[in-house]
């Protein structure tokens, strides 16, 4: 039973980049099955920044594994392009929550893996990784080995990783957790920067209301497991975004409104005895 | 649009300093009796001891020769202990590189395939059960006095470090790195070389030290089984002829030879993996903190 709401714009199904539809996902713990996601639904348009939230344990992260082709659903099917996409691995861009900077290279040669492993030689992958360098806030420490970066250096440098291949999506599973609530703002500020020069698509799992609130064009909420979408809610303020938004009436009503689809979930959660 | 363009003014993220290292005159303090120094002290006071003893008890030279007695037999017949020397050296450096060889290859093929891991790693184990004392007379029958028997001991026994160590360093492959790759599209051998085998370095090194410590014993072990050079030749002739301290003049000149060795492998290490070193100084110095 699909609980999706209201207010969703007309060209749905379109021109969408990433189009999930009827995803399920079965897992077996302790020989029981157990259902991580129902008949999940879910888009996002070319350009788009569209957010997935929901409290932890709501298949999030799982969803994203199965966009980006680490995993298979049980049903249900997935269309990059417009296009039935069975073979996803390496056509979208995926940061993980950790940003497994690998400890024997330095940066530059951190952040061109993804070049190299489509065989770009390293001279040209690293050349177009140094233009970028100072975007990134890495300029100066092109050379730096990943243990002598702060949180938001290794995290920066693991979303250049993540760009430089210049897929069409990106997935982006909470990038900002390790970041204390100054760096945040100040990331998503220029991360919202970098996404309107790029023109991607952006798919953000988060846990954060006013994060998502912040960056997105559109937000999913999801229940807690088995995840299914409750709600779909447009963020139509206007962009660019300005941090002092975040205090408008606009955002605290929108804020009110996803808080209380949160809240409304968790009530279920302890109705249902799940906790 | 399709690539990131950067003369759009986008606002560098602010700039945050790397961890700086605290170097206090406390640690340098550490780092000195941390070294060399207290091992040079203990050998320095058990020499002494020990020379002390045999000049007061008057011990016969072919029972305990004393330290001063084993020096002189150093510089004495210093070039008929290095021409022994220069032959376990080749048997130990050869075996020690076939072992290498041989043993990154097993390990790749026992973590790299599931039946292969089931076919050769009881093998492996069941290859060090069976005392090499045993074996070494046996390849003497087969393959005679000559270097190649020397060598098989030395790789049997140097082979086993090398093999186990490798094989969980290529397993302590941090899953998320592998979907990491995944992700980009890189193919299994991509993985292998990009991550598994950077990961597994840092123990194949701890095995390769082992590895040169028990080489220097297969080694003379080989030799002791029959040959006609080498220190362990040596030694085993120097015995019966009550030539004592040349026997220990063999002692020292091998175990010098091994720490050399050893240390050798320490070095080419820093050299191999100075991130693997950096990244530990910097966990030690930020738990000393």
């Amino acid at each position: 039973m699909k609980r999706v709401a209201c207010n969703e714009p007309a060209e749905v199904w379109g021109d969408a980049k990433v189009r999930v539809e009827g995803v399920s996902k079965h897992l077996r713990q302790h020989g029981q099955p157990f259902a991580v996601l129902q008949e999940v639904d879910l888009y996002a348009n070319a350009g788009e920044f569209v957010s997935l939230i929901g409290p932890s344990g709501c298949g999030k992260s799982t969803l994203l594994n199965i966009i980006a082709g680490l995993d298979q659903p049980s049903s249900g099917t997935l269309y990059l392009n417009g296009r039935r996409a069975e073979q996803r691995l390496g056509t979208v861009g995926y940061m993980q929550q950790k940003d497994l900077l690998l400890p024997w290279r330095n940066v530059l040669d951190n952040v061109i893996l993804g070049l190299e492993l489509r065989g770009m030689s390293r001279r040209l992958a690293r050349a177009r990784a140094l233009a970028l360098m100072e975007q990134f806030g890495l300029k100066g420490f092109e050379t730096a080995y990943p243990y002598a970066l702060s949180g938001g250096m290794r995290q920066r440098a693991a979303f250049l990783r993540t760009i430089l291949p210049e897929q069409e999506v990106f997935l982006l599973d909470e990038p900002f957790g390790a970041l204390d609530a100054l760096n945040r703002a100040q990331i998503h500020e220029w991360l919202l920067g970098l996404w309107e020069t790029l023109h991607k698509t952006i798919v953000l799992v988060t846990h954060d209301v006013d994060e998502a609130i912040f960056l997105s064009d559109r937000m999913y909420v999801m229940t807690a497991r088995p995840g299914r979408v409750q709600l779909v809610q447009v963020i139509d303020l206007p962009r660019p975004r300005r941090l002092e938004m975040v205090t408008t009436a606009h955002f605290v009503a929108l804020k009110a409104r996803l808080l209380a689809a949160l809240r409304q979930e968790r009530a279920a959660e302890y109705k249902d005895g799940k906790r | 649009m399709s690539k990131p363009d950067c003369t759009t003014p986008v606002a560098a993220p602010p700039a945050m300093e790397p961890r700086a290292a605290p170097y206090t005159g406390r640690l340098r303090l550490r780092r000195l009796t941390g070294s060399w120094v207290p091992a040079v002290l203990i050998v320095l006071v058990l020499l002494g001891v020990w020379e002390g003893y045999v000049r007061l008890w008057a011990v016969p030279k072919w029972l305990l020769p004393a330290p001063s007695v084993i020096a002189m037999t150093l510089v004495v017949s210093w070039e008929l202990l290095l021409d022994h020397t220069l032959v376990t050296l080749l048997e130990v450096v050869v075996g020690f590189a076939l072992s290498l060889l041989g043993g990154v290859l097993l390990a790749c093929g026992i973590a790299g395939s599931r039946t292969l891991e089931r076919a050769l790693y009881p093998f492996v184990i069941a290859s060090q059960m069976v005392p090499i004392i045993v074996i070494a007379p046996l390849l003497l029958i087969w393959v005679g006095y000559g270097l190649t028997p020397k060598l098989i001991v030395v790789a049997l026994t140097a082979f086993f470090p090398i093999v186990v160590n490798m094989v969980d360093g290529l397993k302590s492959v941090d899953p998320d790195a592998v979907n990491l790759l995944r992700t980009m599209g890189a193919s299994r051998w991509q993985i292998f070389v990009k991550v598994q085998m950077p990961t597994s370095l840092p123990f194949l090194f701890s095995g390769l030290r082992v590895a040169m410590a028990v080489s220097v014993i297969g080694a003379v072990i080989g030799e002791w089984m029959g040959s006609s050079q080498g220190l362990g030749y040596l030694m085993i002739r120097s015995k019966p002829q009550f030539l004592t301290e040349r026997v220990f003049a063999a002692i020292v000149v091998l175990s010098a030879m091994g720490v050399a060795l050893f240390a050798l492998v320490g070095v080419v290490e820093k050299l191999a993996i100075p991130w693997w070193h950096n990244e530990q100084r910097q966990r030690s110095l930020s738990q000393e903190e």
